[in-house]
């Protein structure tokens, strides 16, 4: 493997042929608008679009596969920013400060600016991907699965530290996630748990249906009962650029988001939602402005976007080292290019390195013509604010059930995005964080059954849990982030006091 | 425009009132559908639409064929939409069909519906990572004997299904207490892929084509195939049999009709799927996904599952799944 010059520049002169170039912008556009749409990510604009790829060549066919996944990364936080309504677990972060921008005005520099970072994460991760794919491969290979479930209990505790002065909330948030993560067929025993004699939910409720479901409906329930009540003053697009100062904020948070981000992606099932979570409350315990956090500020739009795109690069070397899709997307994606004779694995790199290479490169291209794409089209997005509410809202909830739809075919999905819908409004109404429940689901059962498996591997004992350094780093970390914010409130409120006696002086 | 549109209807209204009732037989009547009880990517997906594919770029079946996948309860939710439907809905089959039932997770089974045929097969393997000091079959099961809990399995995604199963009809024969052995169950064998090269379980038994690959790359010991002949590719992989346990067992899937069809329409399925099997481009599409041709027509269907069930029965009860 590693790096050989000559088939790196063969891919590129493969990935520059109008042809691909074509499909990739094509790819790009595409996914981009699909992502847009709620409950419509990236696996099931593959998937949707697969039969697009009959008849293609497999090398074009796995370029536009990947534009389209890129550019439902890039779609799925346009929704965030703009209506509160993310289209998949990887741009729930988005909507903490990009919403709140939007609210304030400043909607197109937020859609500038995850356009930007989006960019900057990518080629971060293909850089990373040219130097060090098969390293991390290996290093990928060391999570077994006492790694895996520490390695969510950390993302769970670094989400719960987010919700800072209002913990009980998001902790009740979070559990009530777990609970329902536990919804389904448990794997290690066989056993239906909570299905109510329903086949339909065997395989567990799917997080998406939860999230189109508070966020997109709920929002609308809870906009409809202002519906009524005449708009306050036209909300303002703003800026379509961001500002020097707005870039010296984020111009870190973006560079440290991407490797964390790409990281993050390379292991197989941890993918953009717990790295774009990650990323997120890293930057806001590292800022000094951490108290805007949450309320509008740049560099939370600017650290998820960067390495939930990152960790789409990422997730591309599980599937192309060993064959092994780390993500439901790219599980899409292997069995569309297996239908075309390809076989990806252990050998790929040997047997077809014109194809990898050419694949790397388009990811490269893919994300500059993105980019360009995205902020061509901020000004057609921001739009979407003019759209008065009677119109805009029940077009969302037309989207939600078609998007809901898509994803199982299943009518008892229906009831279930309702039933959401009016828990969402009263999250929203009763101020409960929606993120800590939403990550909970997506994590849960994994982590669950992680756990499991690791008792089962070490007979029971808990020391499994100590065994790797990486086990202890996490660990590690799972502490610091329980601990930070309360040592920071510690020192703040010690400042204030001082501060305090100084003013009585 | 206006023009354009009445030569259009215009051609549309002969091609309708030509075509061909083939045989003289009036069936199928309309558009055909193809449940596939999962959701896009797996086997039975890829399943239904290799016939679609080949059916229809071959011109042997002329009406449209539509692909619906109805995910959920490992098939049941497609099984149960099926059963409401005629003859113009087919849909996609496994063991599993035999086995949600035997395991109690279905009250569906294979003599709900009209059998029309098994259509290709893939086979079950045991692997152990590259650097495991075990080397053959007997060497694994010998250890298992001694104790059943000293190695780790990975299997996915479910306990009862045929990777699971066959490993526990090699391991009966060596006298191994089956239901003591430790599972890991993961959700896909990508992810027993991933678990096995890491090192974190010592065994795992998956089909041949989610292990040729790694294989191949020399990341993986493949001990035994649960096929008769030794295999394509694998020559070097002794049968189970030629390891002394007496068993063929294949991972086969097949395709059936709602309950109570037409001897014409079943003869009508039976000649169009004979014929589609006999094309290289069904060829073609078994060997890029590791399958092998295993064609049974309905009434050879019908008595294979009969003995597929018995034989499940025997298996479930030796893993201690059922009583």
């Amino acid at each position: 493997m590693g790096v050989d010059i000559q088939s790196l520049v063969d891919g590129l002169m493969t990935a520059l042929q109008p042809t691909n170039l074509l499909w990739l912008a094509f790819g790009g556009f595409l996914g981009t608008v699909v992502g847009m749409l709620p409950g419509l990510g990236p696996a099931t604009a593959v998937a949707v679009l697969i039969p697009i790829t009959f008849g293609m060549d497999p090398t074009t066919a796995l370029i536009m596969m990947v534009a389209i996944y890129s550019g439902a990364m890039y779609g799925g936080s346009r929704s965030s920013i703009l209506l509160n309504t993310p289209g998949d677990g990887s741009a729930i972060a988005a909507t903490f400060d990009g919403y709140p921008m939007a609210k304030k005005g400043q909607a197109g520099q937020a859609l500038a600016m995850s356009a930007i970072a989006s960019l900057i994460g990518g080629l971060i991760a293909v850089v990373g991907f040219v130097l060090l794919a098969a390293p991390l491969a290996d290093f990928a290979l060391k999570f077994g699965p006492a790694e895996y479930f520490l390695l969510m209990l950390f993302t769970l505790s670094a989400i719960v530290s987010l919700s800072m002065g209002n913990m009980t909330k998001g902790f009740i948030s979070m559990s009530v996630g777990l609970l329902l993560s536990t919804v389904g067929i448990d794997l290690q025993s066989g056993v239906y748990r909570f299905t109510f004699g329903l086949p339909q939910l065997s395989e567990g409720i799917d997080f998406l249906v939860v999230i189109i479901g508070i966020y997109a409906v709920g929002e609308v329930l809870y906009n409809y009962l202002s519906i009524d009540k005449p708009l306050g003053k036209k909300k303002r697009v703003g800026e379509k650029w961001i500002t020097k100062e707005q870039w010296k904020r984020s111009k870190w948070p973006m560079i440290r988001s991407g490797p964390l981000g790409f990281l993050i992606g390379v292991l197989p099932g941890a993918g953009g939602s717990i790295a774009s979570m990650l990323s997120y409350t890293t930057e806001r315990q590292l800022s000094k402005r951490s108290d805007q956090f949450g309320k509008g500020a740049i560099e939370g739009v600017a650290a998820p976007e960067s390495a939930n795109n990152a960790a789409s690069v990422g997730a591309m070397i599980p599937l192309l080292t060993m064959g092994i899709p780390g993500s439901g997307t790219t599980a899409v994606m292997l069995g569309a290019v297996i239908m075309l004779g390809v076989k990806p694995g252990p050998l790929l790199f040997e047997n077809d390195p014109n194809m990898v290479w050419s694949l790397v490169n388009s990811m490269f291209i893919g994300n500059i013509l993105l980019v360009m794409i995205n902020i061509l089209l901020v000004g057609l997005f921001v739009k979407i604010l003019d759209t008065p509410p009677k119109v805009l809202y029940p077009l969302i909830l037309v989207l939600a059930f078609i998007g809901t739809f898509t994803l199982n075919y299943s009518i008892v999905d229906f009831y279930l995005l309702m039933i959401f819908g009016v828990i969402g409004l009263f999250m929203k109404m009763l101020k409960f964080p929606i993120a800590p429940l939403i990550l909970a689901l997506i994590v849960g059962g994994d982590m669950e059954q992680n756990f499991r498996k690791s008792l089962v591997a070490s007979d029971g004992g808990l020391d499994i849990f100590f065994a790797s350094p990486i086990c202890i780093a996490l660990i590690g970390l799972t502490i610091l982030s329980v601990c930070y914010p309360l040592i920071v409130n510690g020192i703040k409120r010690k400042k204030m006091r001082t501060q305090h006696k100084e003013w009585d002086m | 425009m206006k023009k354009f549109l009445l030569a259009a209807s215009l051609l549309l209204t002969l091609t309708a009132c030509t075509s061909p009732n083939a045989g003289g037989s009036s069936f199928p009547v309309k558009n055909i559908e193809f449940v596939a009880p999962a959701s896009p990517g797996g086997g039975w997906d890829t399943t239904a639409r290799a016939m679609q594919k080949t059916l229809d770029d071959e011109g042997i079946v002329k009406k449209p064929i539509n692909i619906v996948n109805k995910p959920g309860g490992s098939g049941e939710v497609g099984w149960k939409y099926l059963k409401n439907k005629d003859a113009h809905t087919l849909a996609v089959n496994s063991s599993l069909l035999i086995t949600n039932n035997l395991l109690g997770q279905s009250d569906l089974t294979y003599d709900d519906f009209t059998p029309i045929a098994i259509l290709a097969t893939e086979w079950e393997a045991v692997v152990v990572p590259k650097d495991s000091d075990i080397e053959k079959a007997e060497d694994l099961m010998t250890k298992l004997k001694k104790d059943p809990k000293s190695l780790k399995l990975g299997v996915a995604p479910g306990l009862g299904n045929d990777d699971h199963l066959s490993f526990v009809q090699a391991a009966k024969t060596y006298g191994v207490e089956v239901p003591k052995l430790d599972f890991l169950v993961y959700e896909s064998g990508g992810d027993v892929a991933t678990a096995l090269l890491g090192n974190h379980i010592d065994a795992a038994t998956m089909s041949v084509s989610e292990a040729k690959e790694q294989y191949k790359a020399g990341k993986v010991k493949i001990l035994a195939v649960s096929s008769k002949e030794r295999l394509e590719g694998l020559e070097k992989v002794p049968t189970w049999k030629e390891e002394g346990v007496d068993m063929s067992f294949p991972h086969w899937r097949g395709i059936m009709g709602p309950p109570d069809m037409s001897e014409e329409e079943i003869a009508f399925w039976d000649e169009k799927i004979s014929e589609m099997v006999k094309t290289e481009a069904w060829k073609e599409i078994l060997q890029n996904n590791e399958w092998e041709a295993y064609y049974k027509n309905s009434s050879e269907t019908k008595k294979f599952l009969q003995e597929q069930n018995e034989m499940y029965k025997d298996l479930l009860n030796d893993s201690g799944l059922t009583e």
